[in-house]
């Protein structure tokens, strides 16, 4: 085997050639990684939001709960069907949701579809990752509003102690709550009856959200509920629902892996190019090698080593421009809003997450040994005495 | 020009580097090209399909607000408007898994030829949508998608109204950008009236066709103060502002695609400097050579970078043309994607194509230039000496 010293050597002794193949890989590395971190920022935000215990109930055929409608007396039944959730104080823990999407205007002046969501304290409960972190819970009837993380950094009125304009009304931001990344910190909280007078809905609730008790079977209560005749139900966990939701993010992954894809073929080119011209320009120290009694293997591997270095180079270095870009973009843009299916929407923060890295890593190394493989083949079968004789 | 056999020849000499170049450079030019269709897709959607006469009036609350459908009549009768159509969101689904998967609305037959005249709707077609109460106009990108075609029957599910209405297609919107599925809006009123839902009462929002445009701005001004204390308050804007709002949600995405459509487009330099200047270290003795032989040195410098400019525009062509093929097969198994609104419309235009060659030409200058300005001043003693 040839020593490491060799490899990295020779790297170092063609410095601008290994310079601009490095940054190639690391540019497809930093392009790929923003890329597919935007996606599947968006996707965790979408997918991480919902709690397995809950099943959300919509009207039979809606496909969110924006299209959803809840009569009151439906509510009423179901929540003391048997298998709910209930607190100390014997109130099951079922939520009575309505969601309307009003206009919010950003700072730049540009409105986008926000989703307010009307809720009873027993929300909270509910969705115990909602956790209030300044501020306080709103008071119903009193025109108050707590506004998730992601809203209160990019629209306009939306800090605590804001007065917030959307609907017919003007809202007194008391409170910001944070639910560890998921969708909920795109929305806006407030008491559900305001919401329905604001938005002149008769039947004001669009879905509910129920907590299953500890140990009761969710399939069961489920059924029930979708097999209740009075009332044309549907109950789904809260996990499958957000699922389904982000199917929408699921074409983006194409785009992203075409991406990944076509630029990876080509900054295999790049480096395949590199490492050609250095077996070429290396033909008599290759021939010495092998008439010192170097093994065809060593030689493969040497180069081989040399273009995975090169790979992994151009990884460490565009993984972490990679990474200060997605946060530098994340702050200039106050988040990155998305659409989802039902026209609200999402505040991403870009963070580049372990998974993206991994991803990066993979193409970057494939590149490499993409890249060194024939140059690496052609080096070995290479005869010594003519290698030597030509040089 | 009697050099160009010459700098063909030297392409030709390392057929593999020079494939490879122009493999790795076309491949980034496609790229660019594809992420470039995004942020296009939007511009052409607010200049193509943006009238300057057409303006829109909405609920100020927010679109998922309805306006009472008598606001319609009383828009109609403003001076300035010459037509107006109202669009009430049916929210149907085509296949019940995939949820809305196209926007379709209840409209009014009478006003479409005239509010939408810059679309150029088929008058025959337009007059079979007033005769079928279940008619249907549909955009043409939709059409594509779902492989419908003119005479067919489909069936919607209704997901905000209890209602499945089955429809006969019997026009198109001829555009590949437009998704739209239009149908008559007392065909929606009558079949909530069957089912015991009372009619239609609310719309959605309202297309005005204003005369003139210096009466657009005073138009909006009076509707919006027409309505200013009634129940339902208006905001009325140019259709251009209108969607340029619709899709501003979308800027932070355009943004993230620039900056990747720029990396990649430096990328492509990269690749070509490389080539660029192997070539001309493996070649300083023969251009020594040359030199002495008496080429000048702006000779040199000429032939040298002509060779980068041609590799880098041939791998950027074969790229651009692979784009417009890429997008073909995209457009087929993708279509209108809700959450890529118009970004999800993969046209490679004239335009893009344009940029991509651009883009390669100048790739091949910038990357050419300091190796061959390098190979030109070298001294020919020292190379020889050098060398030999």
């Amino acid at each position: 085997m040839l020593p490491l010293r060799y490899s990295l050597g020779n790297l170092a002794a063609r410095r601008t050639r290994t310079l601009l193949t490095v940054a190639v890989i690391a540019l497809v590395v930093i392009a790929t990684t923003l890329f597919g971190s935007l996606v599947s920022s968006l996707r965790r935000t979408l997918v991480g939001t919902g709690d397995e215990r809950n099943l959300i109930v919509l009207r039979k055929g809606a496909t969110n709960d924006g299209s959803s409608v809840i009569p009151l007396e439906a509510f009423q039944s179901l929540r003391f069907f048997e298998g709910i959730a209930r607190d100390a104080a014997g109130n099951p823990l079922a939520s009575p949701e309505l969601v309307v999407q009003p206009f919010f205007r950003t700072a730049e002046g540009g409105r986008e579809n926000v989703l307010v969501r009307g809720v009873e304290a027993v929300a909270l409960q509910v969705h115990d990752e909602v956790a209030i972190v300044e501020g306080r819970m709103f008071q119903p009837s009193s025109g108050e509003a707590i506004v998730g993380s992601g809203v209160a950094g990019r629209y306009v009125g939306a800090r605590v102690g804001d007065t917030l304009p959307f609907g017919r009304g003007h809202w007194k931001v008391v409170g910001r709550f944070d639910s560890n990344g998921s969708s909920f910190e795109s929305e806006v909280w407030v008491d559900v009856r305001e919401l329905a007078a604001d938005a002149k809905r008769t039947i004001p609730y669009s879905g509910l959200r129920v907590r299953a008790a500890d140990g009761a079977d969710m399939d069961a209560l489920a059924r029930r509920i979708d097999a209740d005749p009075r009332y044309a139900l549907e109950a789904l966990p809260e996990p499958a629902y957000y699922e389904k939701q982000a199917e929408s993010a699921n074409s983006l992954y194409f785009i992203v892996i075409g991406l990944a894809v076509l630029a990876g073929i080509g900054a295999a080119f790049g480096a395949t190019n590199t490492l050609y011209a250095a077996v070429q320009s290396r033909r008599a120290e290759i021939g010495t090698l092998r008439a010192l009694g170097f093994s065809r293997t060593a030689i493969v591997v040497s180069f081989l080593i040399e273009s995975l270095a090169i790979a992994f180079g151009g990884f460490a270095v565009g993984a972490a421009l990679a990474a200060l870009l997605g946060r530098l973009v994340s702050y200039w843009l106050g988040g990155i809003a998305f659409g989802a299916a039902t026209f609200t929407t999402n505040v991403i923060q870009l963070r580049v997450g372990a998974s993206d890295l991994a991803a990066a890593l993979a193409l970057a190394l494939v590149i490499g040994l993409a890249g060194g493989l024939a140059p690496a083949a052609h080096a070995a079968r290479m005869r010594p005495i003519e290698a030597l004789r030509r040089a | 020009m009697k050099f160009l056999p010459f700098i063909w020849r030297q392409l030709a000499r390392n057929k593999l580097r020079t494939a490879l170049t122009a493999g790795a450079i076309g491949l980034a030019v496609s790229l660019v090209c594809l992420l470039l269709t995004m942020p296009a897709g939007l511009d052409a959607l607010l200049s193509d399909v943006a009238s300057n006469t057409r303006i829109v009036v909405h609920n100020e609350a927010g679109l998922v607000y309805p306006l009472p459908y008598a606001y319609l009549q009383k828009i109609r009768a403003q001076p300035g408007v010459v037509s107006a159509a109202s669009w009430t969101w049916y929210g149907g689904v085509f296949r019940e898994e995939k949820g809305v998967e196209f926007p379709n609305f209840a409209v009014e037959p009478d006003p479409l030829g005239s509010v939408w005249a810059d679309w150029k709707l088929d008058p025959q077609q337009l007059e079979a949508f007033r005769r079928h109460r279940d008619g249907a106009i549909v955009g043409r990108g939709t059409l594509l998608k779902n492989g419908w075609k003119i005479g067919d029957r489909v069936t919607l599910k209704g997901t905000i109204y209890p209602v499945d209405l089955s429809f006969l297609i019997v026009g198109e919107i001829a555009s590949e950008r437009a998704p739209h599925f239009w149908f008559q809006r007392e065909y929606l009123d009558q079949a909530l009236r069957a089912a015991g839902r009372g009619g239609l009462d609310i719309l959605g929002i309202v297309w005005v066709r204003v005369d003139d445009p210096a009466r657009v701005a005073p138009l909006m001004r009076e509707i919006d103060e027409l309505f200013h204390n009634s129940e339902a308050v208006t905001a009325s804007e140019t259709e251009k502002s209108y969607f340029a709002n619709f899709f501003s949600m979308l800027e932070g995405f355009v943004t993230v695609i620039l900056i990747v459509t720029g990396l990649v487009a430096l990328c492509i330099v990269f690749i070509a400097a490389n080539t660029a200047s192997m070539a001309v270290r493996e070649r300083l003795g023969e251009i020594a050579v040359l030199k002495a032989l008496g080429f000048s040195r702006r000779l040199i410098f000429g032939t040298l970078l002509t060779e980068a400019v041609l590799l880098a525009t041939l791998g950027g062509a074969l790229g651009a043309l692979g784009a417009l093929g890429l997008t073909q097969l995209l457009r087929s198994g993708g279509g209108w994607n809700p959450a890529l609104g118009p970004l999800g419309s993969f046209i490679v235009t004239q335009t893009i194509l344009v940029q991509g060659l651009f883009l390669a030409l100048f790739v091949g200058m910038i990357s050419g230039v300091v190796p061959a300005l390098g190979a030109a001043r070298r001294s020919v003693a020292e190379t020889l000496r050098e060398v030999f």
